[in-house]
């Protein structure tokens, strides 16, 4: 752990700069067709839930990250497995995210440029972020954000102005019934992008007023939640759901569409700078996450010296993890989501809840029976003053 | 082998007594004058090897005239007239000198009765002597007494406070600092009357010894940016400080980067007003531009008449520097990429005109774009080092030779020519020399950056920079404050400018405690009537009246 610290808001804008990052990019939730909006409406509360579950555990540990509460809860040896194969899933979270990324740079604008050197330029950049710390990453996510809303809201203009929004696509709302939607939202929506919010429990230490932690992180997964599934509804309205789910990149192809004033068409920069700057930060945090978690498990002291060789891993395994973009899609809509995100970011975090829940209340019922674990931080900052 | 030992015992040997030296050169008692005066003068002919410029003046006075004594000055440092009428003339003319005296009473009446000058002090040792008589003060010697007398008549030949030519503005005050120390301190003291405004005064270089002052409001700086302002100071071990340029680059906080971390301004206004924020000012002798710690980024993209104007203005203005800044920097480098990579995002008519003229050039946009910069770069150098009789022979060879002649001889296009000069003339418009050099630099970057990977690289180096320009601070304060992290109350004086009434507080990252800087209800509440009542008696048949 370095020693620093966040602001309230710099973790609010950390977390929808994070959920929006790759979510923009590809098509979620398009099992649900012109309902992929309520599926991910849905998605969103079930990250509410999952995030209740993560801040549970921080309020018991307030101040280490899981890889170590991990070894608190479950004892020392099963603690460490279980925080090892926590940075191995955060080092495959981030190789895919970059393997999204530079496959969308190469389907859309660079045909002929190599994979790797696409990608290792993406790499260097969030090497060099996460070298710098995560007051610099919250520091950078706190001007790029302006940026992005700005675009985000001249982009929403340009649409509407260019008039190609046809609500008529919508409908009919929940043509087969809530089940395709639930359907969806529980093997797709629900992990990805609001389960993945799991990472933050390794950032959750920074922040400088743990008491806000709940409510900041509910109110980003919330607006980050909103902004995806009106993202989507905007597609689906512009694009019809037979475009949209024959598109690799809706809103790529949404953009594509307007067109204004007989001159301003083709904004596919716009798209760029969005997904860029949101890919960004999705890798950054969940590389800083990785070379944390690293440094805590194999007690590295400086952990700023991993970034390049974990750097360097997750460059490599951005290419290795997939041979084409069908594969690395079917990979992560059908395979990972079950046998990775649903035990890793549902099942053992709530395991890891119940048994630290019921350690904690032995433990305060020797003590004392006034004190309420949950409520934990308040009384160590008390104690602190 | 044996040899080898002894070396080194050698070496070992010259260590201690290096070391030795050191100590007796530490716990020497100060260099103390003598009593003679013949000796005294002997010391100081020989300290200074005899230079002409130093002027020894023998006299005699008492009964008899059998007290002797010296007066020294440097030629040029002192003020002619005070030394005639003040030092000399009174030590001449004087009625108390001329009766029966000893040396000490000598002094006395010196110190009490005869030297009319403010400043005066009774030295001891020599190397205060010295640099008083170096620093320009007259020294008086006198015969039996081992002390001198130190006054202060610096003067000489200085440039008057002129107008400022580095930061020019049309609204507010017109003077600039200049050269001496004493008067720009005097300047930003002139417009805070206040005896909280406090300075500290160090010499500072070996050999220059040339005097530092920082100058503080207490009560509003931060007393641990002061603390480490004069730690910082006290650090720096060199031969000589020429211009503030030299403190800048031994205080600063981050060496390794393109961007100052430190503001110098050449306004007194610009300063008071900096110090009214807790800042902390470092004047040094010599150079009219004063050092201001702690800076931010967006300090330089102000000016002091941002604040004369009226809000809607100044944030009108501001928010062109910013476009400004931006087409400085990334200019060339997305008319590369647009070119290069994203011909589509052009709009078709545009596309044809820019390829048709194209169409001749023969090399890529990159290049072209390149040999535009470097050739305006070498006009901008030579513009600057030229004598003024020649200025105009720049502009003719610029504006002709190499504008019209490359592009009738198809070396580059007329659309490059525009956005190189559009360029150069966004870098000029940036207020602060300072960083619009550093955006000179990052430029290239950007354009290789743009001429390989097209919008894609352009994105990617400018969020490097934008964290890079996050990772830095300056004397603790991050650059990038109030914008990351975010200050609600302070971001209203960035990009914006908040109206004068609604600054309540002072910046929290860099002032103290005291933060309040102005009182409740600051907004003009002029009276809801047009006629003001009780005020003046209106008269019949005012033009106006309706």
């Amino acid at each position: 752990m370095e020693k620093a610290k966040i602001s309230a808001y710099q973790l609010f804008i950390l977390i929808v700069l994070f959920e929006l990052g790759s979510a923009l990019l590809v098509p979620i939730a398009i099992e649900a067709k012109q309902d992929a909006w309520l599926a991910i409406l849905i998605g969103m509360v079930g990250g509410f839930c999952l995030y209740l579950v993560y801040h549970g555990l921080y309020s018991y540990y307030p101040d280490i990250p899981p890889t170590e509460y991990s070894q608190k809860i479950m004892g020392s040896f099963l603690g460490k497995i279980l925080a090892f194969i926590y940075v191995l899933y955060f080092i495959y979270l981030s190789a895919r995210v970059l393997r999204d990324f530079g496959e969308m740079l190469i389907t859309s604008f660079y045909w002929d440029t190599p994979l790797f050197i696409l990608n290792t330029l993406m790499a260097l950049l969030v090497i060099y972020t996460v070298r710098k710390g995560i007051e610099v990453l919250a520091r950078t996510s706190e001007l790029l954000f302006v940026l992005i809303f700005l675009l985000g809201i001249s982009v929403l203009f340009l649409i509407v102005v260019s008039g190609i929004i046809q609500i008529s696509n919508l409908k009919p709302v929940l043509e087969e019934g809530i089940k395709p939607v639930l359907k969806t939202t529980f093997t797709q929506t629900l992990y990805f992008p609001f389960g993945e919010v799991i990472i933050f429990a390794m950032i959750l230490p920074y922040l400088n007023r743990p008491e806000k932690v709940k409510q900041i992180g509910l109110l980003a997964i919330g607006f980050s939640g909103l902004i995806l599934a009106s993202v989507m509804a905007i597609n689906v309205s512009v694009l019809d759901v037979n475009n949209i789910t024959r598109s690799p990149f809706p809103l790529l192809s949404t953009i594509q569409t307007i067109e204004v004033a007989g001159f301003l068409e083709r904004l596919d920069v716009y798209f760029i700078l969005i997904t860029v700057i949101g890919v960004f930060f999705k890798m950054c945090v969940f590389f800083y996450a990785s070379v944390v978690g690293t440094a805590n498990l194999f007690n590295v002291k400086e952990s700023a010296r991993l970034a390049f060789p974990l750097g360097l891993a997750i460059l490599i395994l951005s290419i290795t993890i997939a041979s084409n973009y069908s594969e690395h899609i079917k990979e992560g809509l059908h395979v990972i989501t079950l046998y990775l995100h649903l035990p890793l970011q549902v099942i053992i975090p709530s395991l890891l809840l119940l048994i630290a829940f019921i350690k904690n209340k032995k433990k305060k019922s020797k003590h004392s029976k006034n004190l309420f674990p949950k409520r934990k931080y308040r009384l160590v900052e008390r104690d602190k003053k | 082998m044996f040899s080898f030992l002894k070396r080194k015992n050698q070496k070992n040997d010259r260590k201690i007594q290096e070391i030795n030296n050191q100590n007796q050169s530490n716990n020497r008692p100060p260099n103390l004058i003598e009593s003679s005066l013949s000796k005294n003068l002997e010391v100081i002919k020989q300290k200074t090897g005899n230079s002409s410029d130093i002027i020894i003046r023998p006299l005699k006075i008492g009964h008899n005239s059998q007290i002797k004594i010296a007066i020294l000055y440097v030629k040029g440092m002192v003020d002619n007239q005070s030394v005639q009428d003040f030092v000399i003339d009174s030590i001449m003319n004087n009625q108390n000198l001329s009766e029966k005296l000893i040396p000490q009473e000598v002094l006395e009446i010196l110190i009490e009765d005869v030297v009319a000058v403010g400043g005066i002090k009774v030295v001891s040792d020599w190397e205060k002597l010295l640099t008083a008589l170096m620093s320009g003060e007259t020294i008086t010697l006198i015969d039996g007494i081992s002390k001198g007398v130190c006054a202060s008549t610096q003067g000489g030949q200085r440039r008057s406070v002129q107008e400022s030519t580095t930061d020019v503005s049309i609204r507010g005050s017109k003077e600039a600092f200049n050269e001496s120390i004493e008067t720009n301190t005097a300047m930003v003291r002139r417009i805070i009357n206040n005896t909280d405004l406090w300075v500290e005064s160090i010499n500072i270089g070996k050999i220059t010894k040339t005097e530092v002052s920082i100058m503080y409001i207490n009560g509003i700086a931060k007393n641990e940016i002061i603390e480490e302002v004069r730690k910082r100071l006290k650090g720096i071990d060199i031969d000589g400080i020429l211009e503030s340029g030299y403190i800048e680059q031994l205080i600063e906080d981050q060496t390794n980067t393109t961007f100052p971390t430190i503001y110098h301004s050449e306004r007194p206004d610009t300063v008071a007003g900096n110090l009214l924020e807790g800042k902390i000012a470092i004047f040094v002798n010599g150079t009219p531009f004063v050092l201001l710690v702690p800076a931010l980024f967006i300090d330089f993209f102000q000016s002091a008449e941002d604040y004369y104007e009226r809000f809607d203005i100044a944030t009108a203005i501001r928010f062109l520097r910013t476009v400004i800044f931006f087409i400085s920097l990334v200019g060339p480098a997305i008319y590369i990429a647009a070119t290069t990579f994203h011909q589509e995002m052009i709009p078709t008519e545009l596309a044809i005109i820019i390829a048709a003229q194209r169409e001749s050039v023969p090399f890529p946009a990159f290049i072209e774009a390149l040999i535009m910069e470097i050739t305006f770069e070498i006009l901008r150098e030579a513009g600057i080092r030229m004598p003024k009789a020649m200025g105009s022979t720049i502009s003719i060879v610029g504006a002709l030779v190499i504008g019209q002649a490359a592009i009738q001889a198809g070396i580059v296009s007329p659309a490059m020519v525009i956005v190189v000069s559009l360029t150069a003339i966004a870098s000029f418009a940036t207020p602060s020399y300072a960083v619009a050099i550093s955006a000179r630099l990052v430029r290239f970057i950007f354009m290789v950056s743009a001429a390989t990977f097209g919008f894609y690289g352009i994105i990617l180096v400018f969020i490097m920079l934008i964290v890079h320009l996050c990772s830095l601070r300056s004397f603790g304060v991050p650059y990038m404050s109030p914008l990351a992290p975010f200050i609600r109350e302070e971001a209203g004086d960035t990009i914006f400018r908040r109206p004068i009434w609604a600054y309540k507080k002072r910046p929290r990252l860099i002032s103290g405690q005291n933060r309040v800087s102005q009182g409740e209800d600051q907004k003009p509440q002029p009276p809801r009537t047009r006629i003001m009542k009780n005020t003046t008696n209106v008269e019949k048949g005012e033009p106006n009246e309706s």
